[in-house]
């Protein structure tokens, strides 16, 4: 975007505001140009239909009573102060009988043997200035005895109103306009402001800079929803990088060790004569070690693939039905292992989630109670409804435990506590159960058995919400 | 049998072509998607193995095209990605089955002989009797027995002899059996699978004279007369 002072003249907002302040113009001036017509020409028709009405009745007077008759009329009409019509009436020869005017302010000379309308103008006196010259619509008619009655009516007094509103609005609209224009102006560049403020933070992510935050107003409008959002999604986003990066990390720093042991290996094997069989049994080992490597490495895959997953791809589970299957699956190991196994599951459980992963969890898990448990020794596996509307699946043993300092540390990956490293694993394991619980938006816990008694066995609990 | 592999990777194909070879195959290779959809339609091949990342044209399309074109020989699908996602994506455009790279030779030998044998009994073939032997399967009744003895079986021991039975002289492997037994799609890191075969075995072969259930080395389990 060009800065400058006139930057926010591009903005999007801006152009907005200055199509509606145009359209607004347009639609007032359209506006007020109807409504005056539409006074003017109704006020117009009536005054004119008094107006006839009135020459009428003076017609009438003349009719009944002759010339000292309409005098008379003309004459009582003349004692009402305020009236809209103005009366001139002379005779023949031009004399005035009654009269408003100074003087005939039409040329008579012509036929009025019938109504004539007329329009005039006369000098000044409509009142509070407004006007020096009033424009008076009138009727003219000669009668029986050559005498002439002129009757008008002010057409300027009535308009006045109608004036004044005009004139006001059209005093008015450049205000409204400049205070559109500003009004315009200020959104727009709030609106530039903010809209600056997301640019900086997509260039500084462009950048490489994933921290970066975007403000949030308290005015909780579309910008700070929009600003919401993107800075969830850059919180995602850095989990992401950081996962990804960890795992790069990891794959690393424990495929370096397993791989230079096998090189070595391999080294040791070339630097000595051996016969085939010493040959074959080289291999047979560097096999072992080269699968144990990729099977690190599909551990750490399917981590980072857990770590990276999403709840895109979770369906509504039956929870029992998969945590049964599971204790049938491994019912028959824990005894050929010599442990009695218990499995406590709640009927009708069920939740949202993913099926593959949350059965590669719980089958780590006891695959876990099952390598670390002596003979001889208990499992109880569980699930049922907790509060707040989770899930819990639970695998108790009755071996030795961890001990709490260690808890936390054996979730990481690759933490192998002592007495572990002789049994085969990765290390990997419950770092796995862990991702699928985060994932699942619940988690990991691992307790004692029995309180916090030492060598009381363990109690690992995955707790799982209800609907994700 | 026949098999088509199609697979860019020159090594990795040797490795391919020696492992089924070795296991008695008639291999033939094609190094891109576009050679090895001619090849799969021009000869007749009993299984095809395709690598899902393949130069000119994807191992996805490849198979959707051929099965597109009434393609009907079964296809395997080998790769890297080994998510659920990516596995199903891969059984939708016409593959039967499908192996995560890197893989024991020893499972993709039993995998590739299962979709290319004539299976004794196809898996959705409905029959109402199974025999290996003298061992007998009544599936309506749901009754097992071994010449004149009963054999008393759990549901899921049922399930697993029946799977057996229908892949008779077949080796199957243990993350077959997880499957399409328990209908898991993940590599067990113990034993379990080996637990149940061994209590199966217990009810089915202990009392008689002739073993019926066999462990193939390094490779799974064959059940044969």
């Amino acid at each position: 975007m060009k800065s400058g002072p006139f930057a926010f003249i591009q903005t999007t907002t801006f152009r907005l505001a200055l199509v509606y302040t145009v359209l607004f113009a347009l639609f007032s001036a359209g506006l007020l140009t109807f409504l005056f017509q539409a006074t003017v020409g109704a006020m117009r028709t009536e005054a004119k239909t008094r107006l006839e009405s009135e020459f009428r009745t003076l017609a009438v007077a003349w009719n009944t009573g002759g010339p000292g008759r309409l005098e008379q009329s003309l004459l009582e009409r003349a004692l009402v102060r305020v009236r809209d019509f103005t009366y001139q009436f002379e005779t023949v020869d031009g004399v005035i009988i009654v009269g408003d005017l100074p003087r005939m302010p039409i040329d008579t000379s012509g036929d009025l043997s019938e109504v004539r309308s007329v329009t005039f103008q006369v000098e000044g006196g409509v009142g509070e200035g407004d006007a020096d010259v009033a424009t008076i619509e009138g009727r003219v008619l000669r009668l029986g005895d050559g005498s002439v009655l002129l009757v008008g009516i002010k057409m300027d007094e009535r308009l006045r109103l109608v004036r004044r509103v005009t004139r006001a609005v059209a005093t008015a609209a450049p205000f409204g306009i400049l205070l559109a224009l500003l009004g315009g102006y200020f959104s727009a560049r709030y609106a530039a402001r903010r809209a600056e403020g997301l640019t900086r933070i997509a260039e500084a992510v462009m950048g490489g800079d994933l921290t970066q935050r975007a403000d949030i107003s308290a005015s909780g409008d579309e910008f700070d929803r929009l600003s919401e959002r993107l800075n969830a999604m850059l919180a995602r986003l850095e989990q992401l990088m950081s996962t990804t990066r960890h795992a790069g990390e990891a794959i690393a720093h424990d495929l370096r060790s397993p791989l230079s042991r096998l090189r070595n290996r391999l080294e040791a094997a070339l630097r000595t004569d051996m016969d085939e069989a010493k040959a074959r049994e080289a291999l047979v080992q560097t096999v072992e070690d080269v699968d144990r490597v990729l099977s690190t490495f599909n551990a750490i895959l399917s981590l980072s693939r857990v770590n990276a997953a999403s709840s895109n791809t979770f369906e509504t589970l039956d929870l029992t039905e998969l945590v049964d299957e599971m204790a049938e699956l491994f019912a028959p190991a824990c005894e050929d292992a010599r442990l009695t196994f218990r499995s406590e599951i709640a009927a009708g459980l069920s939740i949202r989630g993913d099926r593959t992963l949350l059965a590669q969890a719980i089958s780590n898990l006891l695959d876990n109670a099952v390598k670390y448990t002596p003979a001889g020794g208990e499992i109880v596996f569980g699930a049922r409804a907790v509060a707040d509307n989770r899930v819990e699946v639970c695998v108790r043993d009755s071996g030795a435990g961890i001990p709490v300092e260690d808890r936390a540390r054996v979730k990481e990956r690759f933490v192998r506590l002592d007495q572990a490293r002789t049994l085969a694993g990765s290390g990997l394991g419950l770092a796995l159960v862990e991702a699928v619980a985060i994932l699942h938006k619940g988690s990991l816990d691992l307790t004692s058995a029995d309180g916090d008694a030492p060598n009381s066995g363990l109690l690992v609990r995955l707790i799982l919400p209800v609907s994700v | 049998m026949r098999v088509l592999v199609i697979e860019d990777d020159r090594e990795h194909a040797d490795f391919i072509c020696r492992i089924l070879t070795e296991a008695g195959h008639d291999v033939e290779t094609a190094q891109d998607g576009i050679s090895g959809l001619v090849r799969a339609r021009e000869s007749a091949f009993d299984v095809l193995v395709v690598d899902r990342m393949l130069p000119e044209k994807p191992g996805l399309q490849l198979v959707k095209e051929y099965r597109d074109a009434g393609g009907a020989t079964p296809a395997l699908f080998l790769s890297a990605l080994s998510d659920v996602d990516n596995r199903v994506e891969g059984l939708k455009a016409g593959a039967d089955d499908y192996l995560a790279k890197p893989f024991a030779p020893e499972e993709l030998v039993a995998r590739v002989e299962v979709l290319g044998r004539r299976q004794a009994v196809p898996d959705d073939v409905p029959v109402t009797r199974l025999k290996v032997g003298d061992l007998e399967m009544d599936l309506l009744s749901r009754r097992v027995a071994r010449g004149e003895t009963r054999i008393d079986l759990q549901p899921r021991e049922f399930k697993l002899l029946e799977f057996l039975m229908r892949h008779a002289g077949q080796t199957v492997t243990r993350t077959m059996l997880l499957e399409k037994v328990w209908n898991y799609h993940f590599d067990p890191q113990t034993n379990v699978i080996d637990v149940h075969i061994s209590r199966l075995r217990a009810k089915i072969d202990k009392e008689f004279e002739r073993p019926l259930l066999q462990t193939v080395r390094g490779a799974g389990y064959c059940l044969q007369a």
